[in-house]
């Protein structure tokens, strides 16, 4: 095994809503500087898949374990809980989401967004996280845009931000979920760069996505799921240009 | 000027009860509120239940009544209490319901109820990602109630809230019937001493109207403030 633990492993995960079974068992390990795209369907489970690894959704089954912590879960007349919530929210700042309506809370100013869980959450000086925070906006381009407010924002401007608050966290793993579906499409462009430039600097990401280019040239890892189960997996050359189910193939066919 | 024929003094003590029992009776209502309205949120059902049990009966019923139920009703309901600590532990005691703290309680219960639909409607009007988005950066519960439910609630609370408090405001005009000596009440006598209604209630209407208009200056204020980020300035990138 190796020394250092991985940055995020999911076994046999297990989603009911009701009856309704939507994720039947999914495993996952995301190794250091790991760039997981999931692909899939709506309503294939890739986005509360997702939402399960933080918890954002409760898992009916399986394990999560963020850098060698094991998330511990108890019955209780409602179902599967997590038994420590100080546990879910110390792992949950280790494991920053970017979601797809971008989500930056509207009454605090980009910069006030970017050090908002820095300094309440992790407890980072005041100082040191404006510095930082200053320094993450001026990476995604926004610096200039340090004392707007999200309304005053485009989209894209918006989702970059997003990425500087999820930066700011300096987490083990970043979550995206579909971050450039709710985008104008002259403004996917500039947020898919700065998910590049995060990919090649070694940052561990998994990505639920409908961009395909993004999945076929940034990630090292594609994960195509159908119906709740991982139909392939495998590096992007495999799953993308050789998919061997008739499902995946059509799911991949240029659509009009 | 108008001669307040030596009234003058008690009507500015009167008027000082007013404000004092209105600002009181809104902190404890506003709290109250709040309770309320996490109660109606909550998953718990005994909560839910006891919390629309509330504001039922309270909406349900006119203040003047529940004022005069809860005063005189919570005083003999006291004695039958300490006059049973007497007969079963032999301890003699005596309790006696002080008229201001009385009218504070009533009022504020009376209001609580109003004010605890305010904030659910309030609270239920915020963005569910916001709430999401608190969450996954790893917030808790309370961090997350103060830094962002809290601040973005508000701004769809306060009209709400400062409708309330005008009314609450008037209310304390009811206050009189249980012996409370506020700025009506001194009014009212002193009219019915000098026959000379106008020269005592036109003051009084005038305070009322500039505490109201003082209000609606604060409370525009207040919207002001937790208006900021949610529209009026237009996306201009």
């Amino acid at each position: 095994m190796a020394a250092t633990p991985l940055p995020l492993e999911v076994i046999n995960l297990k989603k009911r809503f009701g009856d309704n079974e939507v994720l039947k068992g999914l495993s996952l390990k995301a190794h250091k500087g790991d760039v997981i795209s999931m692909i899939g369907a709506s309503g294939s489970g890739k986005s509360t898949f997702l939402r399960c690894m933080n918890l954002l959704e409760q898992p009916n089954e399986g394990e999560l374990i963020v850098h060698g912590e094991s998330i511990d879960f108890k019955q209780t007349r409602r179902g599967r809980e997590p038994a420590n919530w100080r546990q879910v929210e110390r792992i949950r700042a280790k494991l920053s989401m970017v979601f797809q309506s971008f989500n930056l809370w509207a009454h605090m100013t980009l910069l006030e967004n970017v050090v908002e869980a820095p300094i309440h959450v992790l407890g980072k000086p005041k100082k040191e996280a404006l510095e930082h925070g200053r320094a993450l906006l001026d990476r995604v381009g926004l610096l200039e845009r340090a004392d707007y407010y999200p309304t005053q924002m485009s989209g894209g401007q918006q989702q970059r931000g997003a990425i500087a608050r999820a930066l700011a966290m300096e987490p083990e793993v970043m979550l995206f979920d579909e971050p450039t579906s709710a985008l104008d499409p002259e403004l996917v462009g500039d947020v898919l760069k700065v998910m590049r430039d995060l990919a090649e600097e070694g940052r561990t990401m998994i990505v639920v996505t409908h961009e395909m280019s993004f999945a076929r040239d940034v990630s090292n890892q594609v994960i195509y799921l159908h119906q709740g189960v991982i139909e392939e997996a495998g590096a992007p050359a495999e799953v993308l240009e050789n998919p061997q189910s008739d499902r995946l193939r059509q799911f991949l066919a240029p659509k009009f | 000027m108008i001669d307040l024929q030596g009234y003058g003094p008690r009507l500015l003590e009167g008027a000082l009860v007013t404000i004092e029992l209105a600002l009181l009776s809104l902190l404890v209502s506003v709290i109250l509120g709040l309770l309320t309205a996490s109660a109606k949120m909550s998953r718990s059902w005994l909560a839910h239940r006891i919390a629309t049990l509330y504001t039922t009966l309270i909406r349900g019923v006119p203040d003047l009544v529940l004022m005069m139920l809860f005063f005189f009703g919570g005083q003999i309901g006291i004695n039958m209490a300490t006059d049973w600590l007497y007969y079963q532990f032999d301890v003699d005691i005596f309790i006696n319901i002080d008229e201001f703290v009385a009218g504070v309680a009533t009022i504020g219960l009376i209001f609580g109820a109003y004010m605890g639909e305010t904030f659910r409607g309030a609270f239920m009007a915020v963005d569910n990602g916001q709430i999401e988005a608190a969450r996954a950066y790893g917030m808790s519960e309370s961090l997350m109630f103060r830094r962002v439910r809290f601040p973005q609630m508000m701004r769809h609370a306060l009209p709400g809230l400062s409708n309330n408090w005008m009314v609450l405001l008037k209310t304390t005009a009811l206050v009189s019937v249980i012996g409370l000596t506020d700025m009506v009440r001194v009014a009212e006598e002193a009219a019915k001493a000098t026959h000379e209604p106008f020269t005592f209630l036109i003051p009084v209407a005038v305070v009322y109207l500039v505490i109201a208009s003082l209000s609606e200056w604060f409370f525009a204020r207040l919207q002001k403030r937790y208006d900021v980020g949610f529209g009026g300035e237009e996306c201009n990138n």
